[in-house]
């Protein structure tokens, strides 16, 4: 019996009984749909952590100074960093950006007719690469406005719309603690799902004019710095970036092999990797839920293959009379279940499809097709369609033609 | 009493000490007990005796759907009894085609998609499977009847189906198992003049009945009891 027909066999007997077909399909179908949707948010789960790991918020790394636990912490608090820090960190391999800020909150920032409260910080031209923010208009603080103590300012949009209604600041006066600044540049806040407290109403001015007229100075460091952003570049490794910078400021604050350090870096990429193992883990589980459906699927088909190759025992009798032979008989069964559950298996992709698209839509995603996630529940199906319908199939090929024939 | 023999052909089928013992829990049934049968090609041979007799049985092994325990079953230079599964199945398609009591027609194919289910097996693969079928259901006056399906097919009609079905494979013997056994008198009749003519082209038939009307049509009647031949009679001319 030739390959083509033993399908078209197959197909007819399908087509023959198409409600008990549907119902049959109906736990493959379910399962391959599930298995496949499973897969796929599991993939965007991927992505979207992927995308973020390469976000600036996840490469960057906050430094900031911490109680030194050698002395007592009445007579000397946390020591800052200095401007050298930041000049020796620009050096280490791998570093797209590094900054050092200080930072007064809640300062009153005033034009001649309006005032609000906002953070006014003092920041290097850095600042703007590390916190990925931009300049929608203006120019950033430069190297040049620190070397010559301009007093000048980058504000934040929410402070434009605050205290200029929107309109363009460039060239205005705001005040700070009585000290005239000029605008010279409006930023946006960078779009941010990790907070450090950057809050959106923020004024840059340059970090040796705030230091001298807005801050204070520190009284163990002259050029002192409150806390240092470290942004490593795209798929560097942190931690040898971290080492470096462990490198760095074990120099400059003179700390002793093995004495604790008194400063603490924090990122959010461990906890980003964390969510990363914990969505794969979770769609691996949901993936393995989808394959116990297409399993019970599975035990669905054998069940009824066998109703069938009972109910069919005179016609495999009767195949058999006319010259069929175990092997024909152990095909057309087996095909039978293959191609129930390869067309179940179509069909649940479609519906795993369009369910995932959805699910998908809904967590603000772009939709996609993945080939190897659609093989792999294919593949599951006509792999199920093939070891359910073995025994079965060889039961009807071990039929005896005689008793096959007498079968009522 | 073998005519056909004296004039030294080789005989179609030759069965010799011919045994088969059923294991019925500590008993042995003897279904056939050392028969011993030549049967001609061209014969019209009805095997008849009521049931229990053995006739099934040897049906079963002429038919190459069972194996002797004891003795040899040759048909066609094939001997049955050495031969394995595959060797078997693909004998049955070329050598025997088979007419079951209870037609044993697929209900949801057509007439010619019955006619055509034993050419399936063939190997190598037969081309021109419609025209064959269609050619047998014409033998069997039912060409105007290829798409129908059992169902919408009389009792005799089916019965022509299942002989044209046998006859498609072009045999060598038509093994027919009760064939009127299903149906009423008068079709039977029909059926039965249907295989006379069918002998009469030359088809060799062997018919296995517990009906003497139905063994009248037969030239050669073999009556069988508790496994043996207790008769043989060769008719010089059939009945009508």
């Amino acid at each position: 019996m030739s390959v083509l027909s033993t399908w078209g066999l197959a197909a007819s007997s399908i087509i023959e009984r198409p409600l008990r077909s549907f119902l049959t399909s109906l736990g493959i179908i379910i399962g391959v749909a599930s298995v496949y949707a499973m897969l796929m948010l599991g993939e965007v789960a991927k992505r979207k952590v992927e995308e973020s790991l390469n976000s600036i918020n996840t490469r960057t790394m906050q430094v900031w100074p911490d109680w030194n636990r050698r002395r007592s912490s009445q007579s000397r608090p946390s020591m800052p960093f200095s401007e050298q820090d930041i000049r020796d960190m620009r050096q280490i391999n791998g570093v797209y950006a590094a900054t050092g800020t200080i930072t007064g909150r809640s300062y009153t920032i005033a034009t001649d007719t309006n005032d609000l409260n906002g953070n006014f910080l003092g920041v290097d031209p850095d600042q703007l690469k590390a916190s990925g923010n931009e300049i929608v208009l203006g120019e950033n603080i430069s190297f040049a406005d620190i070397e010559t103590r301009r007093p000048v300012v980058v504000i934040s949009q929410a402070i434009q719309q605050r205290l200029f209604d929107g309109q363009n600041p460039l060239g205005q006066t705001i005040r700070v603690r009585n000290v005239a600044f000029l605008v010279k540049g409006v930023a946006t806040k960078a779009e941010s799902n990790v907070s450090f407290g950057n809050d959106d109403v923020f004024v840059w001015a340059p970090i040796n004019v705030a230091r001298e007229r807005v801050i204070g100075g520190n009284r163990f460091i002259p050029n002192h710095v409150s806390n240092i952003r470290v942004v490593g570049d795209l798929g560097e490794d942190l931690n040898t970036i971290e080492e470096e910078i462990n490198i760095v400021l074990r120099r400059s604050r003179d700390l002793k092999i093995g004495s604790p350090p008194d400063y603490r870096i924090f990122s959010s990429r461990g906890w980003q990797e964390q969510a990363a193992s914990q969505t794969k883990s979770l769609s691996y589980l949901l993936a393995a839920m989808g394959s116990i459906s297409l399993l019970v699927g599975g035990v669905g088909v054998m069940n009824i293959m066998l109703v069938s190759v009972t109910e069919r025992t005179r016609e495999i009798g009767l195949r058999m009379a006319m010259g069929a032979k175990k092997s024909n008989i152990r095909n057309q069964f087996l095909t039978e279940s293959i191609l129930l559950c390869m067309l179940s298996g179509v069909l649940g992709l479609l519906i795993g499809h369009f369910a995932s698209q959805f699910a998908v839509k809904a967590i603000e995603q772009e939709p996609f097709f993945s080939p190897t996630v659609a093989l792999i529940a294919f593949g599951s199906a006509w792999i199920i369609g093939m070891v359910f319908g073995f025994l079965p199939a060889r039961r009807a090929a071990n039929l005896n033609p005689i008793e096959a024939l007498r079968h009522e | 009493m073998n005519t056909t023999e004296t004039a030294g052909h080789h005989p179609l089928i030759s069965c010799s000490n011919l045994t088969k013992i059923y294991k019925m829990g500590q008993t042995e049934v003897r279904a056939l007990d050392a028969v011993d049968l030549e049967i001609f090609a061209g014969e019209f041979v009805a095997i008849v005796g009521s049931s229990g007799s053995g006739k099934s049985t040897l049906m079963n092994m002429l038919g190459a759907l069972d194996q002797p325990t004891n003795g040899q079953v040759k048909i066609n230079n094939n001997d049955l009894g050495a031969m394995k599964s595959n060797a078997l199945a693909a004998f049955r398609n070329e050598t025997i085609g088979f007419v079951f009591q209870q037609f044993q027609l697929l209900p949801k194919k057509t007439a010619l998609k019955n006619v055509i289910l034993p050419l399936q097996y063939r190997k190598p693969r037969v081309k021109d499977e419609k025209e064959r079928a269609s050619h047998a259901l014409g033998l069997v006056g039912l060409s105007d009847r290829t798409s129908h399906r059992p169902s919408e097919l009389s009792g005799g009609q089916q019965q022509r189906v299942a002989i044209a079905r046998a006859l498609a494979g072009s045999p060598k013997v038509l093994l027919a198992d009760e064939p009127t056994g299903a149906l009423d008198s008068k079709t039977s009749t029909d059926i039965m003049l249907l295989m006379q003519g069918l002998n009469a082209q030359g088809i060799t038939i062997i018919v296995i009945t517990h009906e003497d009307e139905v063994a009248a049509y037969a030239q050669r009647v073999i009556e069988f009891k508790d496994g043996r031949i207790i008769s043989d009679i060769q008719k010089s001319e059939a009945a009508s």
